[in-house]
C-alpha cells in the first residue's frame, strides 16, 4: 500500500511540474505574439525574460528529479535514442 | 525553418471515443475556416509583407495554428479509437473508414478535401490583413458550431481553448492592421500597394 502511494504521489508531482512548465511555455507563447505587435515595449521584455527564467527553472526542477525533459530532438540524450520513445502527444497517454 | 516541441499545445485526454464526433470536429482539420488553412494562409501570406511587425506576427500565428492542426488530428485520432463495425456503421463513419480507416486526412465535416481555394493570398498588405481577420472569426464561430453540438467535457475543454486563440489571434491582426494604416497616408490608404509598390 505505501509503495503504491509513493507511486501515485511521484506521478502526480511529475504531472504537476509538467503541467506548471506547459503553463509557462503557453505564457511565452502569449507573449511572443504581443510583441510582434508592440516591440518597443519594455515591460513584456521584461517579463518575457521572467517567464524563461522561470521555465528554465521548472525544467531544472522536473530533471533533477524525472531524468531528461525531452521537448526537441536536441534534448535526446542518453545510451539509446530516446526521441522516438511512446507516447508521442497524440497519444491519450501523453496527455 | 521549423522545429518539432514534442507535445500538444494543450494537452488532449478523451476518455470516451466517439467518431460521430470525429466527422464534424474534422473539420477544423481540413476543413474551410480550420487550422490548415489558417497556418497555409499565415505563412503564405508573410513573404509579401512590407513590415518586419508583420512577418513576425504571421510567422508566429502560421506556426501556432500548425499546432493547433496537430491538436484536431489528436483529437479526431482518440475519438476513433477501438471501434467496433457496428459503431462505425452506426454512427456514419462508415464512408470516411472506408477510403481511410482511422487515418486522419484532411478534409471538411461535408468531405470536401482541403484546398488553397479555402484562403487567400492576395499580395496586398490591407486585403490579406483583412482576409485574416475574417479568417479568425469564421474560425471562431465553427467552433461556437462545435460546442453547441458536442456535450463532451473532454472534448469541449480544448475547443473553448482553440475557439479563445481564434479571438487573440483576431485582436493581434487588428494590432496588425493598426500599425499597417498607420504608415500609410490617412489620406488615401489605397494609394499604392506597400507589399509590391515601391513607396512614392
Amino acid at each position: 500500500m505505501n509503495s503504491n502511494m509513493n507511486g501515485m504521489n511521484t506521478m502526480n508531482e511529475k504531472s504537476r511540474i509538467l503541467r506548471r512548465i506547459d503553463g509557462v511555455d503557453f505564457a511565452i507563447d502569449e507573449m511572443t505574439l504581443y510583441l510582434d505587435t508592440h516591440p518597443t515595449d519594455s515591460r513584456a521584455l521584461k517579463t518575457l525574460e521572467q517567464y524563461r527564467k522561470r521555465r528554465a527553472e521548472l525544467i531544472g526542477e522536473y530533471e533533477s528529479r524525472f531524468g531528461p525533459y525531452v521537448l526537441t530532438s536536441n534534448d535526446a540524450s542518453g545510451s539509446r535514442w530516446n526521441w522516438i520513445d511512446n507516447p508521442w502527444p497524440w497519444d491519450i497517454q501523453a496527455n | 525553418m521549423w522545429q518539432y516541441e514534442k507535445k500538444l499545445q494543450y494537452p488532449i485526454k478523451i476518455k470516451n471515443p466517439n467518431p460521430k464526433y470525429a466527422k464534424i470536429i474534422i473539420s477544423q482539420y481540413g476543413g474551410p475556416d480550420g487550422e490548415l488553412g489558417a497556418s497555409m494562409r499565415y505563412l503564405s501570406q508573410r513573404y509579401a509583407m512590407p513590415y518586419p511587425e508583420l512577418k513576425g506576427l504571421l510567422t508566429d500565428i502560421g506556426t501556432e495554428e500548425l499546432a493547433h492542426f496537430e491538436m484536431i488530428a489528436a483529437m479526431v485520432h482518440q475519438l476513433t479509437r477501438e471501434m467496433s463495425y457496428e459503431e462505425i456503421v452506426k454512427s456514419g463513419f462508415d464512408t470516411y473508414f472506408v477510403d481511410h480507416t482511422a487515418g486522419v486526412w484532411p478534409m471538411a465535416a461535408s468531405a470536401e478535401p482541403w484546398s488553397s481555394n479555402y484562403i487567400g493570398v492576395k499580395g496586398d498588405l490591407l486585403a490579406d490583413l483583412h482576409e485574416d481577420m475574417s479568417a479568425e472569426q469564421k474560425a471562431r464561430v465553427t467552433y461556437d458550431n462545435l460546442l453547441r453540438l458536442i456535450d463532451d467535457p473532454d472534448i469541449r475543454d480544448p475547443l473553448k481553448f482553440l475557439r479563445e486563440r481564434e479571438i487573440v489571434h483576431y485582436q493581434r491582426f487588428g494590432e496588425g492592421l493598426d500599425l499597417a494604416t498607420s504608415k500609410l497616408n490617412s489620406k488615401n490608404y489605397y494609394a499604392f500597394n506597400p507589399s509590391f509598390d515601391k513607396q512614392r
